[in-house]
C-alpha cells in the first residue's frame, strides 16, 4: 500500500454520490435487446434486397431495424450492410432518394439514424493504423535517399474512396435536414 | 479545389456549427467553478457523442462536444518524413503561441496534429460562424502552407547543388 | 551571397587596413575562428609594425604527415616564423618592408588569407600528383594485366578536421574520389540534409554534366573499408562522396577545384540552416495571418452614440 500515490486517486469514483457515477443508462430509452444471430438475419435480408436492384428499399429497411440494443459485433454487421446500400446508390440519385425518405412517416427519424451511420462510417478510419509511422521508414532508393515526389491533393489512397462516399452522403443529407440532424446524433445515447 | 476537399471542409463545417452550441454550465462537481467539462470529464452525462470527419486515413477531424465546450482536433495529412518534420515544426510554433490564439489547446490529443478547445464563453465574445470559418481556413491554409514550404525547401535545396557544382563544369 | 569565400575574411580586412597607405601602425591582438574549430590569432607581439598571423588547426599533424608544410612553404616562403605557442604555424608581415606595388601587396593579403585553404590543399594535392602518376603507370597496362597497386589506386587520406567529422581522399588511375563524413545534430538537419543532398545526386543529371559525380549514403562506402574509426553498417553518419574525373584534376584547374571543394561541407550546414531560418519566418508570418483570421471572428465595438438626459450629444474636442 505505501507505493501508492493518494494523490492520483479518483476519489470521485468512489463516491457513489458523486456526478461521476452517474448511471447514463437511466438516459438511454429502453432499447430491446437484439441478438446478433437476428441482425445476420437482417442483414441479409437487406443484401437480397440490394441484389434484387432495390437499393432504396434495402437502405430504408436497414435504417428501420437499426439494431440499437445489439452488441458490438451485431453493430458491426448491421453497418456493413448499410455501408454496402450506400455504395450502391449512385451520386446523382441520392438526393431524390433522401428527399423520398424524409417524406416518409418517421423519415425524419431515418435522417437521423443514416447520419449516425455516416459518422461511424468515417470514424472507421481512426481505429485503424495509420501510415503515419509507417512515412517513417520509406524503404530507401538505390541512392540510400528518398524522396517523394510533390505533394498530391487527390488522396485516392488510404480509404479516401470509402470517405468519399460518406462526405458525399453527408454533404447532401444536410443539406435537407439541416445541422439539427448532427446535433441529434451528438446527443442521443442510442449510438449504432 | 480538389474533388474531395470541399465535402471534406463543408462537412467539417456543418459539425462544427452543430457542435457549437454550448451554454454556460456550472461544474457539478466543485462549487462556484466553471471548467471546460470536456477536459475536465467529471460528468458523463454532460460529455457528448464524439464524431470523426475524416477524408483519408491521413487526414480526419475529431470534434468532442460537451454541454459547455467543444474540443477539435485535427490530423494533418503528412505524405512523407520532410512533411512530417514541417507538420510538426508548425504546430508546435502555433502551440506556444496557444494565449494569442485564445481557443488554441497546447497540447494535441494523442493521434492528432494540433488541437482546439473552444468554451461556451468563446462563443459569447465571438462570433460562432466566424470561429468556424477560422477552423476551416485553418485547415485550408495550414495544408496549403506545408506544401508550399516543401517545394520550397526543394527548389533551394536543387538551386544550392547546382551553384555549387556549376563552378567544376 | 550563396557560395562562401575561401579565405578569411577578418584577415583581409585587417591587412587591407594596415597596408593602406599612410595607415599607422597599432598595435592588433585579435582572434578569429571558422567553422571547422580553427582559430586565427592576429597580434603584434614585438612592435606595431610587425603583425604575426597564427593558424591553429585540429588536425595540423594529419596535414603534415600529407605534405602541409611543402605546400606552406611554398605558399609563403620567407614569411614563416616560428610557431607561436599553442598555434601551428604562423607567419610574419613587417609593415616597414611591404611590396612596393599595390598588386603585390592586394596577392599577399589574398596569400595570407588564404592559410587554411593551403594548410588543408596539401592532402589534395597530393593525392592528385598521386593520380597523375597513377594515370601514367595505367597507360602502360590494360585493365586485366595491370598490377595491384595501379588498379587498386592509392591509399585513403583521412584529414579529421572535425571532432566527429573528416574527409577522406583517395587517388586512382582515372579519378580522385572525395568523401565527407558529416553528422546531423538534430532530426530537423537530417530531413533537411536528405532533401539538399537528393539535390546534389540529381545535378549532374539535369544540366551541370560535368560536375562530379556526387554519392550520398548513410552507411560507409566501399572506399572506406577497413579504415580505424569507420563504424561499419547504417549509422548517424553520412557519407557525401564527390568523384573528381580527370577534366578537374588538370594542373590548371587544381587550386580553384580544391578551394572549392574544401567549403561543401560548411557550405551544406550554412544553407540547411538557413532554410530552416527561412521556414521558421516563414511560420511566424502565417501564425500572424491566422490571429488576424482569429480576430475576425470578435464583433467590433459599436460606436454607440451618447446622448445626455436633455438630449444634447458629446462631442469630442481635438
Amino acid at each position: 500500500m505505501a507505493n501508492i500515490n493518494w494523490r492520483t486517486i479518483n476519489i470521485d469514483a468512489l463516491d457513489p454520490e458523486s456526478s461521476y457515477n452517474f448511471d447514463l443508462s437511466t438516459l438511454t430509452p429502453a432499447v430491446l435487446p437484439v441478438s446478433t444471430q437476428d441482425v445476420q438475419t437482417l442483414s441479409g435480408q437487406i443484401r437480397q434486397l440490394l441484389r434484387g436492384g432495390n437499393a432504396e428499399g434495402a437502405l430504408q429497411g436497414a435504417l428501420e431495424n437499426a439494431p440499437y440494443g445489439a452488441d458490438e459485433q451485431g453493430k458491426a454487421a448491421h453497418f456493413s450492410a448499410v455501408t454496402e446500400c450506400l455504395n450502391q446508390i449512385r451520386q446523382a440519385e441520392m438526393t431524390p432518394l433522401l428527399q423520398r425518405l424524409y417524406k416518409t412517416e418517421a423519415g425524419s427519424e431515418l435522417c437521423d439514424t443514416l447520419m449516425k451511420y455516416l459518422y461511424k462510417g468515417m470514424s472507421q478510419g481512426a481505429n485503424t493504423p495509420s501510415n503515419h509511422a509507417s512515412a517513417k521508414n520509406v524503404t530507401p532508393q538505390a541512392t540510400g535517399f528518398s524522396q517523394a515526389g510533390g505533394r498530391s491533393f487527390g488522396g485516392g489512397e488510404g480509404g479516401g474512396q470509402a470517405m468519399s462516399v460518406f462526405l458525399s452522403w453527408h454533404e447532401k443529407l444536410v443539406e435537407m435536414v439541416g445541422p439539427g440532424s448532427i446535433v441529434r446524433v451528438m446527443s442521443d445515447r442510442r449510438t449504432v | 479545389m480538389s474533388q474531395s476537399l470541399r465535402p471534406y471542409l463543408s462537412c467539417v463545417r456543418s459539425t462544427l456549427t452543430a457542435a457549437l452550441s454550448l451554454s454556460n454550465f456550472a461544474s457539478q462537481a466543485s462549487e462556484r467553478h466553471n471548467v471546460p467539462e470536456i477536459e475536465a470529464a467529471t460528468s458523463p452525462e454532460l460529455l457528448l457523442n464524439p464524431l470523426v470527419v475524416s477524408r483519408n486515413q491521413d487526414e480526419r477531424v475529431l470534434v468532442e462536444p460537451s454541454v459547455n465546450s467543444v474540443r477539435v482536433s485535427i490530423r494533418i495529412k503528412q505524405a512523407d518524413e520532410i512533411e512530417g518534420i514541417l507538420v510538426h515544426k508548425f504546430m508546435r510554433f502555433l502551440s506556444q503561441r496557444a494565449e494569442a490564439f485564445f481557443v488554441l489547446r497546447r497540447k494535441a490529443v494523442a493521434g492528432y496534429d494540433i488541437s482546439f478547445l473552444i468554451t461556451n464563453f468563446h462563443t459569447e465574445e465571438m462570433l460562432k460562424h466566424k470561429l468556424v470559418d477560422f477552423i476551416i481556413q485553418f485547415m485550408e491554409e495550414v495544408d496549403k502552407e506545408i506544401s508550399e514550404m516543401k517545394l520550397f525547401l526543394n527548389a533551394r535545396a536543387r538551386f544550392v547543388a547546382e551553384s555549387f557544382l556549376t563552378p567544376f563544369d | 551571397m550563396l557560395l562562401l569565400d575561401y579565405g578569411n575574411l577578418l584577415i583581409e580586412s585587417l591587412l587591407k587596413d594596415r597596408f593602406a597607405p599612410g595607415a599607422t601602425p597599432t598595435s592588433i591582438d585579435q582572434i578569429s575562428g571558422e567553422f571547422d574549430n580553427t582559430s586565427f590569432h592576429i597580434s603584434t607581439p614585438e612592435s606595431k609594425s610587425k603583425i604575426l598571423i597564427s593558424l591553429a588547426i585540429k588536425c595540423y599533424p594529419e596535414l603534415v604527415k600529407y605534405g602541409a608544410e611543402e605546400v606552406l612553404q611554398r605558399e609563403y616562403g620567407s614569411l614563416i616564423v616560428q610557431p607561436e605557442s599553442g598555434y601551428d604555424f604562423s607567419v610574419g608581415v613587417d609593415l616597414e618592408q611591404l611590396p612596393e606595388s599595390e598588386e603585390e601587396k592586394t596577392d599577399l593579403i589574398r596569400r595570407i588569407s588564404l592559410m587554411k585553404r593551403n594548410a588543408l590543399a596539401a592532402p589534395f594535392e597530393q593525392a592528385f600528383d598521386e593520380f597523375a602518376s597513377l594515370q601514367e603507370q595505367a597507360r602502360q597496362y590494360t585493365s586485366e594485366s595491370a598490377p595491384q597497386g595501379v588498379r587498386e589506386g592509392g591509399e585513403v587520406r583521412a584529414i579529421h578536421y572535425r571532432e566527429e567529422e573528416a574527409i577522406y581522399i583517395k587517388a586512382s588511375h582515372d579519378r580522385v574520389t572525395v568523401i565527407f563524413s558529416t553528422i546531423f545534430r538534430e532530426e530537423t538537419d537530417r530531413v533537411y540534409g536528405k532533401v539538399f543532398l537528393q539535390e546534389f545526386v540529381d545535378a549532374r543529371k539535369r544540366g551541370v554534366q560535368n560536375a562530379p559525380q556526387v554519392l550520398a549514403r548513410d552507411d560507409p562506402p566501399l572506399e572506406l573499408q577497413g579504415i580505424p574509426g569507420i563504424k561499419a553498417g547504417k549509422g548517424e553518419v553520412t557519407y557525401v562522396t564527390f568523384v573528381l574525373f580527370p577534366r578537374h584534376l588538370t594542373p590548371q584547374r587544381r587550386a580553384e577545384v580544391i578551394s572549392h571543394i574544401e567549403t561543401f561541407r560548411d557550405y551544406f550546414h550554412y544553407h540547411i540552416k538557413a532554410s530552416k531560418a527561412y521556414i521558421h519566418s516563414r511560420m511566424r508570418r502565417r501564425t500572424a495571418d491566422f490571429l488576424q483570421v482569429l480576430r475576425r471572428a470578435r464583433p467590433e465595438a459599436e460606436e454607440k452614440e451618447r446622448k445626455t438626459a436633455s438630449g444634447r450629444t458629446f462631442t469630442v474636442k481635438g
